[in-house]
């Protein structure tokens, strides 16, 4: 790296020594452009160079005279104020002098300023320069030609004539389009040139008729988000065009961008659907777009929403073509498949498959069955599964009553609908006792199939051995069975055995929860 | 209430610390079959009975080996969290209000002062109001329920009469109307999906026959969302979770008292077996859903349920006042537990401050609030009492006292504010907002 030259007495002893070496040698490929307008000086400004480097009183008489001459010269109102006869000896003593004509000013250290990486300018080699120097041309020109640009714009918005020619002036597609390569050539320029963010919006000759409403955010705000300039632009523009109603293409693209940036953002979604159906965008279209999104943002649930609202349109469309309602509960199935499979209890997932089941009336699909139980296979502890299956079953209004509640007896519901699902349940709690999914399950399904708890007294009871005959012989599986079993004894008038389930959960078999049994068992006296 | 001071029982090193033998051993009955539930299960336990031992390094422990509640760091973590976020905090663009109530109840229930926001709250809601009377999430954004919501709460928290003005009561009222479905739930926007609805703005001038109108239905539409399991759902037929069982029963709550309506509309012997299962040991911790995992933030959201559950049980007293010592005996969840998860899981030790979901999770303003606001419910006791029979308010209010306990094993400075039970404010500030609009006649 090149010395600075700041002009002092110690640097200017620097500057000599360079100028020695560039006295014997042709400049160096690595000379900077600094270095450059220094030799210029120094060689055009011979005496200055003395004065600098050895101070005024090196001079010889005559060369401090000359020096004190140019001085002089530097100032014309001082050289005005001198008599006509002054000045021709003053011109007279410079031209014997034999000083350069033209002198080249001294360089100011800050004179090249700095490029967006801090460096300074003036470090750059010519090459680096000269091309530094034609962006800054470019740039100049491509901002000329764009001026152009809107002058014809408004010119063609106004229906002026060309006087040269009687035609009315007009903007083609390719010359919009010339604008935005001219404006994108701009920004990549400016942001090479000085670091400056492009604003692609701003840049955009399609989005010139828009002015962005920008955050106003109050005087002492709180909790204020400073946005990066990409997400404070957009929304700028998005303010700006839903402040207007406009429900446009470039609407929808710009909705698109601001969800990629920040999908939790509900009011550019519901936008985003409106300018949908102004459009009559394809549905499958926007599924395919949605599809891709959801991955990338699987705990977002505007996403599934605005899924929703695009079924409640489209399945209209196709409701009375079986084929097609096939395919499309096919698609979505696959679709959702894939997403549980990436996040197995996702809350705002699993809502919009309840609501597709009800919407396509998918409850007798296989596929639809068929997957809840790949999925309490894949894990049984799955609750959210266990929770879907209890929708697809109990709520199948081929066989429930509508609107009967979760937790009341349906009797609409068939006998060997509730065997069929007791002895699944049975089988799964047997891979796992004190998994508490199915015991919840199995309870759900007692209740609505009308049967009391006694019915599956047995099949409780073999989770538990000697309960209350001492620590080491009394055994215990599942927690939740002794919870059963509290209940089961309860209602058959057991009083004191349900009493000790309870009396031993709080003991030992679920600690925690005490305080819980505890008040079960004054329940039991009540 | 004084900040923490380093005057808590001091712990010999030596000396192990205290601790239950539920807390720091796995628990009694685990089934051996492998599954992604059970391997996240036992990961999570694991890292818990570390911290619940009380012998990290670095963390210092009173005698029951809990450390103390960090306060001036939380403090700390709040006030930078209402101060300029960055870009990173765009993904909350269109929450704002809630980071604004997640602070200020945070900061409260710290027993910091908040009227210095109050300038700057009023400011940045009315730049967030929308015509129609309701707030978006931020500057230009569509009136969505649960933001409005939390501008309220947070307008309330900092009180006084220029945060109450910015409530435009009228035009909210028909905002609020437009929302309202056939089915008794409310719609969150325009457009917007039907969730369970989350306790509306309630004052009591408005609640007159002829308006009934925006009520009707909706604890019918709670009772449906009640799962097979107990517990509630988002929607009718959806999975129970711990959000949902507290937003019904303070939707309840704000129709009729909870000993009048919560057997009304619920199964309540399941609804409570199902808010008991929500506890966990070793952890202590309350989870959301079955077989998830513990996670800070339902110390409110399920904890949050236990002040209404049991008030409901005991049924309307008459004030006292005077706060008697209560044991365990009556308490339907372990407060030791919850309290110890809070303590020694849910707090960043580190100098961020701040709480958080559980060990090695990064704390957050969202759970500040909510495990502080859990932790105040496990610390306090909430009883119903008849109504004053002046019939300005409704004709039953709360009564927030500390719970005392002899077995208490955390330090007494480390006891925060108490909390309305329905609202999740610091207690008093709903009685401050009632009594503001209800000196107002008209609407």
């Amino acid at each position: 790296m090149p010395a600075k030259h700041k002009g002092g007495n110690s640097k200017a002893k620097e500057a000599e020594s360079k100028q020695q070496v560039s006295a014997q040698q042709p400049p160096k490929t690595s000379e900077t452009i600094r270095e450059l307008e220094w030799q210029q000086y120094w060689s055009t400004n011979p005496i200055h160079k003395i004065v600098e480097e050895q101070g005024l009183n090196s001079l010889s008489p005559a060369d401090n005279r000359t020096y004190l001459n140019l001085e002089l010269v530097r100032n014309t109102d001082q050289v005005d104020e001198l008599s006509k006869k002054g000045q021709r000896e003053l011109w007279k003593q410079l031209s014997e002098a034999n000083v350069p004509l033209r002198s080249a000013p001294r360089p100011r250290d800050d004179q090249w300023g700095r490029d967006k990486s801090g460096r300074d300018i003036g470090d750059y080699t010519p090459e680096e320069y000269a091309a530094y120097e034609r962006k800054k041309s470019r740039i100049s020109e491509l901002s000329l030609d764009s001026t152009f640009f809107k002058r014809d714009r408004d010119r063609a918005h106004w229906k002026t004539k060309n006087p040269a020619t009687g035609e009315v002036y007009t903007i083609t597609e390719d010359d919009i389009r010339a604008e935005k390569e001219r404006r994108q050539e701009m920004a990549a320029l400016q942001s090479e040139l000085y670091g400056v963010k492009s604003n692609p919006y701003a840049n955009d000759p399609e989005w010139d008729d828009v002015v962005p409403i920008p955050q106003d955010e109050p005087e002492g705000a709180i909790a204020a988000i400073s946005y990066a300039e990409d997400y404070a632009e957009a929304m700028g523009y998005l303010r700006a065009v839903m402040a207007v109603k406009e429900l446009t293409r470039r609407c929808l693209r710009l909705t698109e961008h601001i969800i990629d940036l920040n999908p939790a953002h509900y009011t550019v979604w519901l936008y985003r659907f409106d300018i949908m159906k102004a459009l009559d965008i394809p549905i499958l279209d926007e599924l395919e777009w949605l599809n891709e999104v959801s991955f990338e943002h699987l705990k977002n649930y505007q996403i599934w929403h605005h899924r929703q609202l695009l079924m409640d349109i489209y399945y209209p469309t196709l409701q009375s073509d079986e084929d097609a309602v096939a395919t499309l509960a096919a698609e979505e199935h696959s679709f959702l498949t894939k997403i549980l499979e990436s996040d197995t209890k996702n809350y705002h997932v699993w809502g919009y498959r309840q609501y597709l089941v009800r919407k396509l009336g998918l409850w007798d699909s296989v596929d639809e069955m068929g997957s809840v139980e790949l999925m309490i296979s894949n894990d049984v502890r799955n609750n959210s599964a266990w929770s879907h299956r209890f929708f697809l079953v109990f709520s199948n209004p081929k066989q429930s009553t509508p609107d009967s509640l979760s937790m009341e007896h349906d009797p609409k519901v068939p006998a060997d609908t509730i065997d069929r699902e007791i002895s699944y349940t049975q089988e799964k709690v047997r891979l796992a006792p004190q998994n508490q999914s199915p015991w919840n399950y199995l309870r759900g399904v007692l209740v609505k199939g009308g049967r009391p708890l006694g019915t599956v007294r047995e099949f409780a009871e073999s989770f538990v051995t000697s309960l209350g005959e001492g620590e080491e012989k009394e055994k215990v599986r599942s927690s939740h069975a002794l919870d059963w079993l509290a209940d089961i004894y309860k209602e058959a008038g057991e009083k004191e055995k349900a009493d000790l389930c309870l009396r031993r959960l709080g003991e030992r078999w679920d600690r925690i929860r005490e305080g819980y049994w505890a008040y079960r068992r004054r329940q039991l006296e009540e | 209430m004084a900040y923490s001071s380093p005057s808590q029982e001091p712990h010999e090193p030596h000396q192990a610390p205290l601790v239950p033998g539920l807390f720091t051993t796995a628990a009694p009955i685990k089934d051996s079959l492998v599954t992604d539930t059970s391997l996240s299960q036992n990961a999570v336990e694991t890292s818990c009975r570390a911290f619940l031992a009380g012998t990290q390094d670095g963390i210092r422990v009173n005698r029951h080996g809990i450390p103390s509640l960090g306060r001036e760091r939380h403090i700390r973590f709040l006030d930078k969290s209402l101060g300029n976020l960055p870009p990173a905090f765009k993904a909350a663009d269109a929450s704002r209000p809630w980071i604004f109530y997640w602070c200020l109840n945070g900061l409260v229930l710290l027993g910091a002062d908040v009227s210095k926001y109050r300038d700057g709250l009023v400011a940045t809601a009315r730049s967030i109001q929308n015509e129609s009377g309701g707030f978006g999430g931020g500057f230009g954004q569509q009136s969505h329920l649960a933001t409005t919501y939390a501008m309220v709460l947070s307008l309330a928290i900092v009180g006084g009469e220029a945060a109450y003005q910015v409530i435009d009561r009228r035009a909210m009222w028909k905002w609020l109307c437009t929302l309202k479905e056939p089915t008794g739930a409310f719609r969150l926007t325009l457009g917007g999906e039907i969730d369970l609805p989350l306790d509306l703005p309630y004052d009591s001038s408005s609640h007159t026959p002829e308006r009934l109108d925006l009520f009707t239905g909706l604890a019918d539409y709670v009772r449906r969302c009640q799962t097979f399991e107990g517990g509630i759902s988002a929607r009718p037929g959806a999975e129970a979770h711990g959000a949902y069982a507290f937003c019904a029963l303070g939707c309840l709550a704000i129709l009729d008292a909870p000993h009048r309506i919560f057997p009304r509309y619920l199964d309540m012997p399941r609804l409570i077996s199902w808010l008991s299962s929500r506890q966990y040991a070793p952890e202590g911790g309350l989870s959301g859903r079955t077989n998830k995992l513990v996670d800070g933030c339902y110390s409110h959201w399920v904890g949050g349920c236990w002040p209404l559950i049991e008030a409901a049980i005991h049924g309307p007293t008459i004030s006292t006042s005077i706060e008697t010592p209560s044991s365990a005996a009556g308490d339907l969840y372990s407060r030791e537990g919850l309290i110890r998860y809070i303590l020694c899981c849910g707090q960043d030790q580190t100098k961020r401050g701040g709480m958080r979901d559980k060990p090695y999770q990064p704390s957050d303003a969202y759970h500040t609030c909510y495990v502080l606001s859990g932790l105040s419910s496990a610390q306090h006791v909430t009883r119903i009492l008849s109504s004053d029979g002046d019939g300005i308010m409704p004709p039953w209010t709360y009564e927030v006292l500390s719970h005392l306990d002899e077995a208490q094993v955390y330090n007494e400075e480390d006891r925060v504010s108490p909390t309305d039970p329905v609202y999740g404010i610091p207690e008093g500030k709903r009685k401050d907002i009632m009594s503001y609009f209800s000196s107002r006649p008209g609407f």
